[in-house]
């Protein structure tokens, strides 16, 4: 009763990842991400001022004068400053030069209104081309997928194709569905993010071969049972670390999206959602993978035996 | 089960030897030597001379009262005669501090801000640092460079006369004139019409780009339209982005930005640098390298070191940026060398080139841009060898005569990152501040802090004992990293190195979840407390070893291909795999085996299940 009741939960699960996925591409599709300066490419705008200024109170005052996002950095004691803008707006509209750094002018009057003895001296404002290059797009696309090729690889000798394909489909779903988000929330997707799509990458991977191992185990060692059986014991028997691992990386990620704020808003939003789907997906996917494909209960003691034969014959 | 004797667990494959406690030992005594450095936070200090030698010091109780009517926080005040030295708790402090100062003192004396590093003399002296945080945690040194595009575009105007000339020569046509008009054009005169067209096909053929006019039968002008003199440029500021990319790379410095800035700027803002003029010159470098076949007259003339004038062929057998590798090295006499590696087209160029040559010499020519006093960019070109082809060469050979060891490292690395076509000069240079700002770090820390606070209670709230033993795991995990971060030369902390500072919290708490899990399992099936263990780690390895095996896997291809802070999270990853399979199987099983089989069975029972 129970081993059908978490076969059916297993199932409607992988529909639900299905849909999840559906779902993602198509947000994807329709609303796009919002591509952070990193990957766009956009205005940048140096100044400096005749005293030095807190940070944050910089970004306040330009946060009144500034349309759409934009970037702070400051230098020489924060008496040098530079702002980035991206060439689009959020609402789809171009930037340009002109009216990219046309708030230079008013925030001028407001600092001035603020602290009188503050004056503010434009220095330079041009636009830059994207941190990342067409070249290194094609690059980091080429390692992701020789990552994959690999982990394939290796992951079908240690187990069976079945399991290796299982577990890079689950990856996918995972990636497919944090980028989703991004689309659907609108939160910028820039570097720091593509960062925590690898850390999801990762974690992904470890959940799915840790179910894998154990079916695998399980398969060695079983007497009659079928493999929705088997499968089924095995993930019963990992959930309790299942849980706990992703509940106190959870609990990290979590604080950090809590107490770190804005800036790493984005990167906790991805690893956190990256994480939850993460363990859904080792769970639904790359276990249930390999049943639906038509792995067969004896795979493994099959195999056995024709290695004990061998060596026998030889 | 229960039945083996009760000293199962002192048997001798059991037992943790001394060798493997020696390991630990050392280990963590390493590591956490390396990661000492990281907890002596900066000073912040405000340095305070008199502009004259008449003035004398301000008193110590004087700069007191100053701070203290302003309400303002000082930490130390050390006055002597030269001056005086005051220390705050942090930097908004001393911020408020200079400002109050320079106001009541800054007409009659000097004040100067400065960071002084807290970490104490030995450690210094043992060569230990800190860890190296990135741009968006510490900020860094910025440098904008101008890309001298139209000095590129002149060079291949020349470059394309001398290819007609060459091509002339090589077909023998005779009455040829061919001429630079305007910096632009080459005006090629040939009075013989098929003879014209035949070179021009030639051209063509090697110059897809560029245009041709015929003013007459015999005259030919070539130049680039419009359209193609831009995309030439393009290709000059990716060749220059990309070398960039390349050299800042071999410098170790992984997560630079480096972007296109304007028409013909680059923007490199390189965290860490705290010195730029570590970096000057390997950035500010322009250098290529060529291979010229010796002819008997005609082409482009050099002049050897020994003052000797030679002429080579003007089109070279292949440039720079066919070379795939460098390194530097020795010959068997020491002498120092460079160990050239080419890509598939130079290998094919040498190939075919060597076969035809043996016996013949061939040049090699290293040239560089430079500013003269005037600031006006020139090329400098150095013949470095003219060495006879001993037998075929293929992909792989080396360039020797070289002056010293020293140069051939700076060779090799020029050569690594790629040739540059267009003369590069810094225009800007400057200090930066964080992205992320000192209260945001500070958050980010608190946070993590908090994550990992968390997750230490958890285990021992559900593990107990054992929870403790995976508490000092995971924290010795943390020291080893830290430790290994602080070592690295190229390794720089950056957010993304946070992503993968809480995935590896994150595997390492997994590491010992599962081998625990593993033993509760064991012990439910009631096995005594010894087994339990030792089965439990022994289970557990094989899975803990295929994931850890998998993310390392993961970690070296994105280290490898990836760049920048793909690359900064794949060493934190990838060092962070290696250290938890260190802690979390190693170390927490010697620690496992400590615990539970010098004491009675039934009560640790009570205690982990």
């Amino acid at each position: 009763m129970l081993n059908d009741k978490l076969s059916k939960l297993r199932f409607m699960g992988l529909f639900l990842t299905l849909f999840l996925v559906l779902i993602s591409t198509g947000t994807m599709l329709v609303r796009g991400l919002n591509l952070g300066i990193d990957f766009t490419g956009g205005f940048i705008t140096e100044f400096s001022t005749s005293q030095s200024i807190e940070p944050s109170k910089m970004e306040q005052a330009l946060q009144a004068h500034i349309v759409g996002k934009f970037e702070l950095t400051s230098a020489e004691d924060s008496t040098n400053w530079t702002v980035r803008q991206p060439e689009l707006l959020s609402d789809g509209t171009k930037n340009d030069l002109l009216t990219s750094n046309a708030w230079l002018k008013n925030l001028q009057e407001s600092v001035l209104v603020e602290k009188s003895n503050i004056t503010i001296i434009p220095l330079d404002s041009d636009y830059i081309g994207t941190q990342i290059g067409q070249e290194l797009i094609e690059q980091g696309g080429l390692a992701m997928l020789t990552a994959l090729i690999m982990i394939l690889v290796y992951l079908s000798m240690r187990f069976e194709w079945r399991f290796a394909l299982g577990s890079v489909l689950a990856l996918f779903h995972d990636i497919v569905v944090v980028i989703g988000i991004f689309a659907w929330t609108q939160l910028e997707f820039n570097l720091t993010v593509l960062a925590s799509m690898l850390a999801i990458i990762g974690y992904s991977l470890n959940d799915s071969i840790i179910v894998a191992d154990r079916i695998r185990e399980s398969m060695k060692l079983n007497q009659g049972e079928s493999l929705s059986h088997v499968i089924n014991a095995a993930i019963r028997s990992t959930l309790t670390r299942t849980l706990i691992t992703s509940g106190t990386t959870l609990a990290t990620i979590g604080s950090l999206w809590w107490l770190a704020g804005a800036p790493l808003e984005g990167f906790s939003v991805a690893l956190f959602f990256g994480i939850f789907v993460g363990t859904l997906s080792s769970i639904c996917i790359s276990a249930t993978f390999p049943e639906l494909t038509g792995l067969k209960v004896d795979y493994y003691q099959i195999k056995e035996q024709e290695a004990r034969e061998l060596q026998e014959s030889i | 089960m229960k039945t083996y004797p009760k000293n199962y667990g002192y048997s001798a494959s059991n037992r943790t030897s001394k060798w493997q406690y020696l390991i630990i030992a050392v280990a963590l005594i390493f590591m956490a030597l390396s990661a000492l450095p990281n907890f002596f936070p900066k000073k912040q200090r405000l340095l305070i001379h008199s502009n004259g030698a008449e003035k004398a010091a301000i008193q110590a109780s004087e700069l007191y009262t100053q701070l203290a009517d302003a309400n303002l926080p000082v930490n130390a005040i050390n006055s002597t005669e030269q001056g005086s030295e005051l220390y705050f708790a942090n930097l908004s402090d001393a911020k408020k501090a200079y400002e109050r100062l320079v106001q009541v003192y800054g007409d009659e004396y000097t004040i100067m801000k400065s960071e002084k590093s807290g970490i104490p003399q030995w450690l210094v002296e043992l060569g230990l640092e800190p860890i190296k945080l990135g741009l968006d945690l510490r900020g860094g040194v910025l440098f904008i460079l101008d890309v001298d595009g139209d000095k590129a575009f002149s060079d291949r105007i020349v470059h394309i006369r001398d290819s007609v000339k060459s091509i002339t020569r090589d077909n023998k046509i005779r009455d040829v004139n061919v001429a630079i008009a305007n910096k632009e054009q080459v005006v090629v005169n040939i009075y013989q019409p098929q003879n014209l067209q035949k070179v021009a096909a030639e051209i063509q053929n090697r110059f897809p780009l560029l245009s041709m006019f015929y003013e007459s039968d015999t005259q030919l002008k070539l130049f680039y339209a419009a359209a193609a003199k831009n995309s030439f440029h393009q290709e000059i500021m990716s060749q220059s982005l990309s070398t960039m990319r390349g050299r800042i790379e071999e410098l170790g410095i992984t997560e630079a930005v480096v972007q296109r800035q304007g028409r013909d700027r680059i923007r490199i803002e390189l965290p860490g640098a705290s010195n730029p003029d570590d970096v000057r010159p390997i950035i500010g470098a322009t250098a290529s390298l060529q291979f010229f076949q010796l002819q008997e007259r005609g082409g482009k003339y050099f002049k050897t070191e020994s003052g000797e004038s030679i002429a080579v062929s003007p089109v070279p057998i292949f440039s720079g940026k066919h070379i795939k590798n460098a390194k530097a090295g020795r010959d068997e006499m020491g002498m120092p060398l460079v160990h050239l590696t080419l890509d598939a087209i130079g290998g094919d160029k040498m190939l075919r080139f060597s076969a035809r040559n043996i016996g013949k010499p061939m040049v090699t020519v290293f040239s560089e841009y430079y500013q003269n006093t005037s600031g006006e960019t020139l090329k400098k070109e150095k013949v470095i060898s003219v060495a006879t082809i001993q037998a075929q060469l293929g992909s792989r050979f080396s360039i020797t005569h070289l002056s010293s060891p020293e140069k051939a490292q700076e060779l090799a690395l020029l050569l690594r990152a790629g040739s540059l076509d267009a003369p590069i000069t810094i225009a800007k240079e400057r200090t930066i501040n964080a992205t992320l700002g000192e209260k945001n770090i500070e958050n980010g820390m608190a946070a993590l802090t908090l994550g990992i606070g968390v997750t230490l209670l958890f285990m021992i709230a559900w593990y107990r004992q054992l929870g403790v033993i995976a508490n000092v795991a995971l924290s010795f995990n943390l020291l080893c990293l830290l430790g290994l971060m602080s070592l690295l030369p190229g390794a720089v902390l950056t957010l993304p190195g946070i992503a993968g500072f809480v995935l590896t919290v994150g595997m390492a708490v997994d590491t010992n979840v599962l081998i625990f899990e593993r033993i509760k399992e064991e012990l439910k099936r009631g096995r005594a407390v010894s087994i339990a263990v030792e089965q439990g780690y022994k289970n557990a390895f094989a899975t803990i070893l295929d994931a850890n095996i998998t993310t390392l896997l993961t970690a070296l291809i994105l280290y490898a291909i990836g760049y920048g802070p793909v690359k900064g999270f794949a060493i934190t990853l990838g060092l962070g795999v290696l250290t938890s399979m260190f802690t979390g199987v190693f170390i927490s099983k010697v620690l496992t085996r400590l615990f539970y089989t010098n004491s009675n069975s039934r009560r640790e029972k009570g205690v982990m299940a």
